[in-house]
């Protein structure tokens, strides 16, 4: 684990390169804490006029409370997040078929789009996790008013991202792959004076 | 300025792509006059100091259309709408 307090927690780290797990910043308890997981993602659109039927398929399939609003519903193993009117992104950790899970389950009243390989998420943690997004976005991540179940797809730092509050201190964070290495400098530097604790991703499969 | 979307909320400019006039009806391709109709629709706009009503597209949020109703003088916003919801037909801007 590196260990990196200085100054400048990014010297010597190649922009292009994912920076290395250790902590980051400020010595001590970490304020924050980030890892990333590969869920299985798809992207489901509901044909027009079949956004309704969506919601109630998803809901009926995964047992999530779902609306056709911008709000993370999560049960189990499986997330679905409003990103458009009719349109939602669905996050699975352990179904490898999520695409055929979805077809089988929406049939003709949505497109389904394998995304799995598109994102990564970050999994960010603890009691400073708002201060330290709210450096990079345009919108107010106050826990008071941004709720837990709250979602929002947006810009942090000039990166498009789709976030959600999964819990009173705990956040998930979807970015585009080929932004994993921007993503994780710009949490290291908006980290470094509450301390950031890196992970690393488990090799035990995805998720 | 501040964009109130209607699905995600109020958002800054910067998350917005802008197209502009919309209220403008694209012209019939086979009337008589049709060349000189497409001159006006694609060069001639309106400059108001005032209420205009405009195309917006959510890039980096929902990626929807709205229809915006701004004061050019104070960008104060009226009303915002998803285009597919509004009036006028948005699949010209679309």
């Amino acid at each position: 684990m590196a260990d990196r307090s200085s100054h400048d927690p990014l010297a010597g780290i190649a922009f292009d390169r994912l920076p290395p797990a250790g902590a980051y910043g400020a010595p001590g308890e970490p304020g924050v804490v980030a890892s990333t997981a590969e869920p299985f993602v798809a992207l489901v659109l509901a044909r027009p006029g079949k956004a309704a039927s969506v919601v109630d398929r998803l809901h009926r399939a995964f047992s999530v409370a779902l609306a056709d609003r911008p709000h993370a519903a999560i049960e189990g193993n499986t997330t679905v997040i409003g990103t458009a009117p009719g349109r939602f992104l669905v996050l699975s950790r352990t179904d490898a078929d999520l695409f055929g899970t979805l077809r089988a389950i929406l049939g003709t009243d949505a497109t389904v789009t394998e995304q799995s390989d598109g994102y990564v998420t970050f999994d960010v943690t603890g009691d400073r996790v708002s201060d330290v997004l709210a450096k990079g976005a345009l919108i107010d991540l106050d826990p008071v008013a941004f709720h837990v179940g709250d979602a929002v797809t947006t810009v942090i730092a000039h990166i498009g991202v789709t976030l959600w509050r999964s819990g009173e201190k705990s956040w998930r964070v979807l970015v585009g792959r080929s932004y994993e290495a921007s993503f994780t400098r710009f949490l290291i530097a908006s980290a470094a004076e509450y301390g950031l604790r890196l992970e690393n991703k488990g090799s035990e499969g995805r998720g | 300025m501040r964009i109130p979307c209607p699905y995600c909320g109020e958002r800054d400019a910067h998350e917005f792509a802008y197209l502009g006039d919309a209220t403008l009806t694209r012209p019939d391709p086979a009337a008589e006059d049709a060349e000189a109709r497409f001159h006006d629709y694609v060069y001639l706009r309106d400059n108001p100091a005032g209420a205009h009503v405009e195309w917006w597209y959510h890039a980096n949020g929902c990626r929807q259309w709205l229809k915006v109703e701004r004061d050019t003088r104070t960008h104060a916003i009226a009303a915002a709408r998803a285009a597919r919801e509004a009036d006028t037909p948005a699949g010209d801007a679309a």
